[in-house]
């Protein structure tokens, strides 16, 4: 751990200024986090949408629920990415057991049900703590900051479904006039189509693929921030450059 | 690589007409889109109240009339009202602690504010705030469209305060000349001495250790020489030192 070569300027942050660093953060390294996870996230949707003949719905919850698993993924590259390295598919592969390896239970279940799942998920992965050293530190990192990294994961499923149903409505206002009313009950309606479920699973699948990388960097930027506010790493990155 | 290059980081350099530099701090999505959400519950709910209470007067048309009125003066002036206040922020901003300002950081004038709530309509479309919500997240400055148009930035009012009182120390002169921004950092590292522990503090001590002077009597730990130091650094002089 060189905390002199983090690329980020490591200042006392409030928790949501943090969060916005990671947005930075992501569109700095935009072409190494896309290159990478872009090619598994494709295949991870060709796998979800084979399970199409099972039930139709299936796809789309399949994704929402590996996304913690995704997570993980995109944590690896944008932890490189603090240290300013560009990660491609190659990087991605060769770690693939520490990065996938074990913790599935974890991952998808506690993960997938926790409320501040980007932001605890650094402790886990990078910090490499299992067990009781985990519980605890994870107990120290969300003292008097869960609530933030709760609002800021709110915050982000909202824009999640403001985007998917942007996306929709703009499929909406391309459609001719008279075919509006027809094309709004197809998508919304009761009616037996697997169409639907399909082009439903593609858009939340490109809304995922566009702001999932968002979400987590801003989790490890508050998680970043927590460490500043715990030991003082804005001290010691300024301390190792000017003296 | 790109160890040259600045280190990342979401503030704003301005510059007064008075050549006096500011830095701002652009608030980002994730305090954003919380501050609307509380922002259009509490038009939500001023609205319903209004609309009972003009219903239970009238009972007619004219109540329903009446309450589209206010409506629509709740949707287009209810940001105005709030941004032109003192304090500059709708409730829900205020809330989360943010401010609306000019890019210059001057409070907003009628004009801006009045300029960038009306263009919340475009940032709305396709029906979901998807537009304006596509800008902060690709933009430096995290500006929707309504934003660039009026020239605004909102940004955070509060700052993240770590710093706490000096420790006592015997002032100590410093072993050679120092830069302005090391003495910054001995200074700011001082000021943390409450939030880390001992250990702690005395390892980034160590870092700094070559700025003090080993006092005649060897046996000081880093941290009493670089605190002070801290103290000679920030005026004080202890008894009997040289002028």
């Amino acid at each position: 751990m060189r905390i002199e070569a983090i690329a980020l300027t490591l200042r006392p942050r409030l928790s949501l200024e943090a969060a916005d660093l990671g947005l930075a953060l992501a569109r700095a390294e935009a072409r190494s986090v896309w290159r990478a996870f872009g090619p598994l996230f494709g295949l991870v949707v060709l796998l979800a949408v084979a399970t199409f003949d099972i039930a139709p719905w299936l796809p789309m919850l399949l994704i929402w629920w590996l996304k913690p698993w995704l997570d993980c993924s995109l944590l690896f590259i944008l932890s490189r990415a603090v240290f300013g390295q560009s990660t491609s598919p190659a990087d991605l592969w060769r770690e693939r057991s520490a990065i996938w390896g074990g913790q599935w239970l974890r991952v998808l279940f506690r993960q997938r049900l926790a409320p501040w799942r980007s932001f605890t998920q650094p402790i886990c992965q990078l910090e490499g703590l299992r067990g009781k050293a985990l519980r605890e530190r994870r107990r120290l990192l969300l003292k008097g900051r869960g609530g933030a990294a709760m609002m800021m994961q709110f915050a982000f499923s909202y824009i999640e479904t403001a985007l998917y149903l942007g996306l929709l409505l703009t499929i909406l206002l391309f459609t001719p006039e008279n075919q509006q009313a027809g094309l709004f009950s197809w998508f919304f309606g009761e009616e037996e189509s697997g169409w639907v479920d399909l082009l439903q699973t593609f858009l939340y699948a490109a809304v995922v693929l566009a702001l999932e990388p968002f979400f987590v960097a801003a989790g490890l930027t508050m998680y970043l921030n927590r460490r500043v506010e715990l030991e003082a790493w804005d001290i010691e990155q300024e301390f190792r450059h000017v003296f | 690589m790109s160890s040259v290059t600045a280190p990342l980081d979401t503030l704003r350099a301005v510059e007064t007409p008075e050549g006096i530099a500011l830095t701002l701090r652009p608030a980002g999505l994730a305090a954003r889109a919380l501050a609307f959400m509380i922002d259009m519950c509490l038009r939500g709910v001023i609205f319903w109240l209004l609309f009972i209470v003009l219903m239970l007067i009238f009972r007619s048309g004219l109540g329903v009339a009446l309450a589209l009125i206010a409506l629509f003066l709740l949707e287009w002036f209810y940001p105005v009202a709030f941004e032109l206040t003192k304090r500059g922020a709708t409730p829900g901003k205020r809330a989360l602690g943010l401010t609306v300002v000019m890019d210059n950081g001057l409070p907003v004038t009628p004009a801006a504010s009045l300029l960038r709530n009306l263009l919340r309509v475009v940032d709305f479309l396709p029906g979901t705030y998807a537009f304006g919500l596509v800008t902060m997240l690709l933009r430096p400055d995290f500006k929707r469209l309504g934003d660039m148009a009026a020239g605004t930035l909102v940004v955070y009012a509060e700052t993240a305060a770590l710093d706490g009182a000096l420790p006592e120390a015997e002032p100590a002169p410093p072993a050679r000349l120092l830069t302005a921004r090391q003495q910054l950092a001995v200074i700011t590292w001082a000021g943390r001495a409450r939030r880390l522990t001992p250990e702690r503090f005395e390892e980034l001590a160590q870092l700094a250790a070559s700025a003090s002077e080993a006092p005649p009597g060897a046996g000081a730990t880093a941290t009493t020489r670089l605190l002070g130091l801290a103290h000679w650094l920030s005026g004080r002089r202890g008894e009997g030192a040289a002028p």
